[in-house]
Formats: C-alpha cells, sequence, structure tokens
C-alpha cells in the first residue's frame, strides 16, 4: 500500500511546521519573512537545511523533512498574495 | 429544530480566483452558493452550525482535538484582504458542548481561537439576510490520526439529536471536499469517479454507506474533508441528497448539496 498523502508529524520538525504555520497564519511573521526570511527563520531556530528548502520553495525537500504537505501549500499561496506574483479576482 | 442541511464546497480560489481558475467554473460555484441562499433566506433559521474541517489554523500542534465546538461570543477570521467576525450562537453552542459530552463524544471547545477560511468562504456567499449567528464546529481532517468515518458518523447523529430538541430553528452546513490533494504531487489529479460514485449514492439516499469508510480511502482519494459531510449524514438520516452541482476543476472537485430534513 502507498504512502499516506497526509502523515503524522514527526516531532523533530516542530519547528519547520511552525514557521510554515506563522507563514500562512501570521500576517506580521509573513510581513518579516518578506522583508528578511533568513532573520525571521532565526527567530524560531529553524535548522539550515530547513531553511534552505524553504526558500529553495522546495516542497519534496520540505516534506520529506516532516513539513506537513497543507502548510507547504498555503505558505507558499499566502506568500506569493503577499508578493503580488499572482493576479486574483476577488469575491 | 433541524431547520435544513447542507455541504458547500470551500476551497479559496472560489473566494480570491487566480488566473490558473476557470472563471465560468468558479461563477458556476457561485450561482449555486446563491441558491443555498435564497434556501437559508427561506428558512429563517436562528443559527448555522457550520462542521468543517481546520485547515491547521484554529489548532496547531499545540492542541489537536479530533471534535471541537467553538462556544465563545464571537469568532473571527482573516484571508488576505478578507476580514470577517461571526456573532456565536451561545446557548446552542453550549448545549452541543453540554449534550455531546454528556452523550459519550469527548469534544474539546474553545473560545479563543481564528476561523478557519473552510467556515467563511461557504458564508461569505451563503449567509442568509438577515445574517444569523453561528456555531463552528470542528473536526479534524488534516491532522493524522483524524477520527474515523464511524465516528464522525455517530457525532453528527448525535448532533441531530441534540439539534432536533432545541428550540431554535437550526441549519447544519457541512463544509469541505470534494476530492483534491492541497500540497501533496497529487494536485492536479483528484479522484472525480469516486466523487461521483459518492454523489449518486446521496442521491439515492445512501449516505449512511459513508460510515463504513475507512481513513485510508478518504486519503487515497482526496477526501480527507469528507468528514464533514459523514457527521452531517448523521444528522439527516438517508434522505435523498438534492446536487445544486457538481463542478470538476483541475484540482478540486466542487460540490454544493442540499438535504432535506
Amino acid at each position: 500500500m502507498s504512502e499516506p498523502h497526509y502523515r503524522f508529524p514527526p516531532a523533530r520538525a516542530l519547528r519547520l511546521n511552525r514557521c510554515l504555520y506563522a507563514l500562512k497564519a501570521d500576517d506580521a511573521f509573513r510581513a518579516r519573512f518578506l522583508r528578511d526570511a533568513r532573520a525571521a527563520m532565526g527567530e524560531l531556530g529553524l535548522e539550515a537545511a530547513d531553511a534552505d528548502a524553504l526558500l529553495a520553495g522546495d516542497r519534496d525537500a520540505l516534506v520529506a523533512r516532516g513539513a506537513h504537505p497543507y502548510l507547504v501549500f498555503m505558505a507558499d499561496l499566502r506568500l506569493r498574495m503577499e508578493r503580488g506574483t499572482a493576479t486574483f479576482e476577488y469575491f | 429544530m433541524l431547520a435544513g442541511a447542507f455541504a458547500c464546497a470551500h476551497t479559496p480560489q472560489l473566494l480570491a480566483r487566480p488566473e490558473t481558475e476557470d472563471r465560468d467554473l468558479v461563477l458556476r460555484v457561485h450561482a449555486a452558493f446563491g441558491r443555498v441562499r435564497q434556501r437559508l433566506t427561506a428558512l429563517r433559521p436562528d443559527a448555522l452550525a457550520v462542521i468543517a474541517g481546520d485547515h491547521i489554523e484554529a489548532f496547531f500542534l499545540n492542541a489537536v482535538p479530533a471534535l471541537a465546538v467553538y462556544a465563545g461570543a464571537e469568532c473571527a477570521g482573516t484571508f488576505g484582504r478578507y476580514r470577517y467576525r461571526f456573532p456565536i450562537h451561545e446557548p446552542l453552542a453550549r448545549a452541543i458542548v453540554e449534550e455531546g459530552i454528556g452523550r459519550g463524544f469527548d469534544l474539546a471547545y474553545t473560545q479563543d481561537a481564528p476561523l478557519d477560511y473552510a467556515f467563511f468562504v461557504p458564508l461569505h456567499f451563503t449567509m442568509p439576510d438577515p445574517a444569523v449567528p453561528i456555531v463552528p464546529l470542528h473536526v479534524n481532517v488534516y491532522l493524522p490520526p483524524q477520527p474515523t468515518p464511524a465516528r464522525c458518523h455517530a457525532w453528527g447523529a448525535a448532533l441531530g439529536e441534540i439539534v432536533r430538541s432545541r428550540p431554535e430553528r437550526v441549519v447544519l452546513m457541512a463544509s469541505g471536499g470534494m476530492s483534491h490533494f492541497p500540497g501533496t504531487d497529487r494536485y492536479a489529479s483528484p479522484d472525480f469517479e469516486w466523487d461521483r460514485g459518492v454523489l449518486d449514492a446521496l442521491r439515492a439516499g445512501r449516505g449512511r454507506e459513508l460510515a463504513a469508510l475507512t481513513g485510508a480511502e478518504l486519503d487515497r482519494t482526496g477526501n480527507v474533508e469528507l468528514r464533514t459531510w459523514i457527521a452531517l449524514l448523521g444528522a439527516v438520516g438517508d434522505v435523498k441528497a438534492d446536487v445544486y452541482c457538481y463542478e470538476p476543476s483541475w484540482h478540486h472537485g466542487n460540490a454544493v448539496v442540499e438535504w432535506p430534513v
């Protein structure tokens, strides 16, 4: 049987998932990240390999390191919305 | 009393449409939401009890309740430029917590948690006029281990009994689904065929069959959120669904459904 799409979050990935959660849900943190991503990730004590994968936008690497796929997805969407790199029609 | 029952898709691309989304499809889902809004206005509910799967918004890894009730005075959530604030129907929320626990469901409750878009995307389009207070009912869908479909169905059955014993006119709304795989390598390959089989069963009044599904099957078909529908099915019983729309996009099976009560 194949691996499930959504797995129990490994405890070792808590800081990484907390950072993704903050990018998704915390407007002030997201703004700090957009100004200085390394400094923002440093606030949360991210390991260098986590920070590198996040800066590279490498979903597979992030998930392999224990990131929750949904958090990766929505953190990326919220950053794109803030950066204005995608155009939206608002209803 | 139970005054109505609906299920609504909630994908945020229905609220803020990126260029990747088919505008006509989005507008067709909006039209189905418009029908729900008309029905809700006609039903004159005193409260909307919305069963939704938290997208790791209200609850992070500090606590992961399988089932939870928002029992505060009001709730608020944001998504980009959108800002929402809804009053809670406190007597109903408290009754659901107290009577739910009394019936053996170890519910968590909160009076202070951010509201997830799973709640406010459908409400953005369907809130009746005049607006009514809500009761957010959380189901853990994204953080394994999630509650089993059987447990969700049983909780919904208890919820239906609680609501039917209340003096208020209550509409239940399940928010979520259908097939989609956000954040995974299957994002562009939802299982629409499986969705259509479920909708056929619901049209035939065979909703209780969904209680026998496994969590593994929901994960495999991109339907972890269908737990919210399964809970609602426990409340409405074996009635035939009226499927307002099923609109498969490149990444999401968008459905809007009503059940007669």
